[in-house]
C-alpha cells in the first residue's frame, strides 16, 4: 500500500510561456480582465496590462538566470554554498575575497533566483541540506511510511485542509498533489508533536512542493523553516510566536510610517487583521506566485526579519492612499487590491530592500519585550475562559 | 427586498468624516454593522459568505488564515440599506486567542454550526459564552445551523438548535450555503433585528 515517494518528481512544469495578449485598444479601454495562468501554474484573474507585466517579469527572470550562471562558470557551481558556508564560519580572518562574494550573493539574491536554480540554491543556503544530512537517508521515508495509517486531530485537519488549498491548481488539486502535500503535512506533525499541523502551513508545504519538485525537499524545507528561519512558536498551541511577530511589527509600523500609523489606529485598524495571514502563510494566499517566491528567496537566506521589510513595504507603497481612508474596511479593499496585483516582484521588492531602512532596530530585543507581554496576555486569556467554564458546569 | 451588490459602496449621506468602527455608527436610512461569523473549522462559514456577498457556491473555498473580510450591502423593505462588514474568521481552534480582535466593536455575531456534526455544535456554544460575556453589550447574536441539505447525515436536531438559541435569547435559523437556502433571510432577519439610531 504504501510506496516510496522521495525520489518522485512533481510532474509539473513551470511555465515558460503564457499566451501573448496582444490588447487591442479597445480591450484596455474595456479593462477587460482575462483569466491565464502565471509561472508556477495558478490561475490568475487581471487585466490587460498585467499579462503584460508578468511577461516582463517572465523576460526579467530569463535575464536573472544568465547573471547566475555566469557566476557558476565564473566562480563554480556550488560558489554561493562556499560563500555562505564560510561567512557563518565565524572568523575573524575573513578573506576579502569571501566578503566580496557574500555581498554579491545578498545582492543577487534580493535580484532572484531563477526558478530552475531556486531547489539548489534554497536547498543548500536554507540550512536544509545540513539538517537532512544529520539523520539516516531514510529518515522522510521511514517516517511517512510510519505514521500513513496513523489518525491524529492533525491529520484529520488535515485532510479537511487539502482539497481547500489552492483548489483548481492543475497539479496540488489532484489526487496525487493533495497526495503529496498530505505525506509532507503529516510527516511533519509526526516530527514536531508542539506543532502538529496549523492551518496556514498547508499554502506553505504547497508552494514548497512546487518549488522543490521532491516531497523530500519539500519537507525539509518546511523542517528548516519552522525550526531554523523563523521565530520559534509561530505554529504551535496558541500561535505565541506569531502574536509576538504581530507586535514587534505594528511597533515598526508607528517607527517608520507615524503618521499612518496614527490614521489607522483612530479607525480601530489593526494591522494584524491583514499581517496574521501574511506571517502564517508567508505572502502565499496574498501575494502572486512569483513575488511569492522571490520573498522566500530573501526570506531563506537572511531570515525572519524580511517578512516585517515586505509587510511595511505593503503599507509603505500605499501610504498617501491609506491616509485618504475613513474605515477599517477601505484600508482592507486598498490592501488586498495592492498584494493580488504586484505581480512585478522588483515593485516590492525595491521598497521593502533598498528604500525602507529599517533594520536599525535591534528586534531581537524587541522581541524580547513583546514576548513577556504576549505571554502575560495568552495567559489571562485562558484564566478567564476557565473561570467562565466552571461557572457553566457549576 | 433582497440583495444587491450593485448598491454604492458607501452609503449615501456619510461623505468624509471619521467613521470610528463602532458598527452602530450610521444614520437611520443607512446602517453600516460589524459581523463577525465564528464556529469550527469546516463548518461552512467561508461558504455562507461567498453565498451571501457573490451569489455562488464554491465547493472548494480555501482555508481561512488569521480571518478574511468582505461587505455587502442589501436593501430592506423600509427603504433602509445595510451594509455589513463581514469578517469570516479561522476555525482552527489554536485561533481562537484572535477572536478577541475580531469581534471587538461587532453589532453582529453569527455563530455557525454544522447539522451534521454534534462537536461544532458544541463549539458553537461555547463561542456563544464568549460572545455574552466579552462582545458588545447590545450584540445581536445568531445561531446558524448550516449544511441544511445533508438531511440524512443530520446528528443534531433542528429542536436542539431552537432550543438552545432561545434559552439564549439567540435568533436561530438553519442553511445551506450549498442550495442558497435561507442564507438571504439569515442577513435580513439580522439587519430587521438592529438597534436603529433614532431619525435626527
Ligand atoms: N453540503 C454542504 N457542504 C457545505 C456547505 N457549506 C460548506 N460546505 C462544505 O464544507 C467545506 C468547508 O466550508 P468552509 O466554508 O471552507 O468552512 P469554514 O467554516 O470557513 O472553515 P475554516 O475556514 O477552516 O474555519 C467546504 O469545502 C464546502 O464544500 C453546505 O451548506 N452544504
Ligand atoms: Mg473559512
Amino acid at each position: 500500500m504504501y510506496t516510496t515517494q522521495k525520489k518522485m518528481v512533481i510532474p509539473f512544469e513551470i511555465q515558460t510561456e503564457i499566451t501573448i495578449l496582444r490588447p487591442s485598444i479597445h480591450a484596455r479601454r474595456a479593462n477587460l480582465v482575462v483569466k491565464f495562468q502565471d509561472l508556477y501554474g495558478f490561475t490568475v484573474e487581471g487585466n490587460v496590462d498585467d499579462v503584460n507585466i508578468l511577461n516582463e517579469v517572465r523576460e526579467k527572470v530569463r535575464e536573472q538566470g544568465k547573471a547566475w550562471w555566469a557566476m557558476e562558470a565564473n566562480k563554480g557551481a556550488n560558489w554561493y554554498f562556499h560563500t555562505y558556508a564560510s561567512s557563518i564560519a565565524l572568523t575573524s580572518s575573513l578573506r576579502f575575497s569571501v566578503l566580496v562574494n557574500a555581498m554579491t550573493l545578498k545582492k543577487l539574491i534580493r535580484k532572484g533566483i531563477p526558478p530552475s536554480l531556486r531547489p539548489k540554491v534554497w536547498f543548500s543556503l536554507s540550512g536544509a541540506a545540513k539538517k537532512k544530512s544529520t539523520v539516516p537517508d531514510s529518515y522522510y521515508d521511514d517516517l511517512t511510511g510510519a505514521v500513513s495509517d496513523k489518525i491524529t486531530p492533525a491529520t484529520k485537519q488535515i485532510d479537511h485542509d487539502l482539497p481547500r488549498t489552492f483548489p483548481g491548481h492543475p497539479w496540488l488539486d489532484t489526487p496525487a498533489g493533495h497526495a503529496a502535500v498530505r505525506r509532507v503535512l503529516v510527516g511533519y506533525s509526526f516530527r514536531d508533536s508542539d506543532v502538529g499541523y496549523c492551518q496556514g502551513l498547508n499554502y506553505v508545504a504547497a508552494m514548497l512542493l512546487l518549488v522543490m519538485k521532491t516531497e523530500e525537499e519539500a519537507f525539509w524545507m518546511l523542517a528548516v523553516l519552522l525550526e531554523n528561519v523563523l521565530v520559534s512558536d509561530c505554529y504551535t498551541d496558541n500561535l505565541s510566536g506569531c502574536h509576538v511577530e504581530q507586535r514587534v511589527f505594528k511597533d515598526l509600523l508607528t517607527k517608520k510610517c507615524p503618521r499612518l500609523s496614527t490614521h489607522l489606529e483612530t479607525m480601530g485598524f489593526d494591522v494584524s487583521l491583514v499581517a496574521t495571514e501574511w506571517f502564517l502563510c508567508l505572502f502565499s494566499k496574498s501575494l502572486p506566485s512569483e513575488t511569492t517566491m522571490r520573498v522566500w528567496d530573501v526570506l531563506f537566506y537572511e531570515g525572519a526579519k524580511v517578512l516585517f521589510n515586505v509587510a511595511l513595504a505593503i503599507f509603505k507603497m500605499k501610504e498617501e492612499e491609506l491616509l485618504m481612508t475613513h474605515s477599517v474596511g477601505d484600508v482592507i479593499k486598498i490592501i488586498q487590491d495592492t498584494t493580488h496585483h504586484l505581480f512585478d516582484p522588483d515593485e516590492l521588492l525595491t521598497v521593502a530592500f533598498d528604500k525602507l531602512n529599517f533594520m536599525t532596530t535591534n528586534l531581537s530585543k524587541q522581541r524580547k519585550k513583546q514576548e513577556t507581554v504576549v505571554m502575560a496576555e495568552l495567559d489571562q486569556r485562558l484564566r478567564r475562559l476557565n473561570t467562565s467554564k466552571l461557572r457553566v458546569n457549576g | 427586498m433582497g440583495c444587491s451588490s450593485s448598491l454604492p459602496d458607501r452609503s449615501p449621506g456619510r461623505v468624509g468624516g471619521l467613521n470610528p468602527d463602532n458598527g452602530g455608527d450610521s444614520d437611520a436610512k443607512n446602517l453600516r454593522v460589524k459581523l463577525v461569523l465564528l464556529g469550527d473549522s469546516g463548518v461552512g462559514k467561508s461558504c455562507i459568505v461567498l453565498r451571501f456577498v457573490r451569489g455562488q457556491f464554491d465547493p472548494t473555498s480555501k482555508v481561512t488564515v488569521g480571518a478574511s473580510f468582505l461587505s455587502q450591502t442589501i436593501a430592506l423593505q423600509d427603504s433602509t440599506t445595510v451594509k455589513f462588514e463581514i469578517w469570516d474568521t479561522a476555525g482552527q481552534e489554536r485561533y481562537a486567542a484572535l477572536a478577541p480582535l475580531y469581534y471587538r466593536g461587532a453589532a453582529v455575531g453569527v455563530i455557525v454550526y454544522d447539522i451534521t456534526n454534534p462537536d461544532s455544535f458544541h463549539k458553537a456554544q461555547y463561542w456563544v459564552k464568549e460572545l455574552q460575556k466579552h462582545g458588545s453589550p447590545d450584540i445581536v447574536l445568531a445561531l446558524v445551523g448550516n449544511k441544511a441539505d445533508l438531511q440524512e447525515k443530520r446528528e443534531v436536531s433542528v429542536q436542539a438548535g431552537i432550543e438552545y438559541a432561545e434559552k439564549n435569547g439567540m435568533f436561530f435559523i438553519e442553511t445551506s450555503a450549498k442550495t442558497a437556502d435561507n442564507i438571504n433571510q439569515l442577513f435580513e432577519e439580522i439587519a430587521k433585528r438592529l438597534p436603529r439610531p433614532s431619525p435626527s
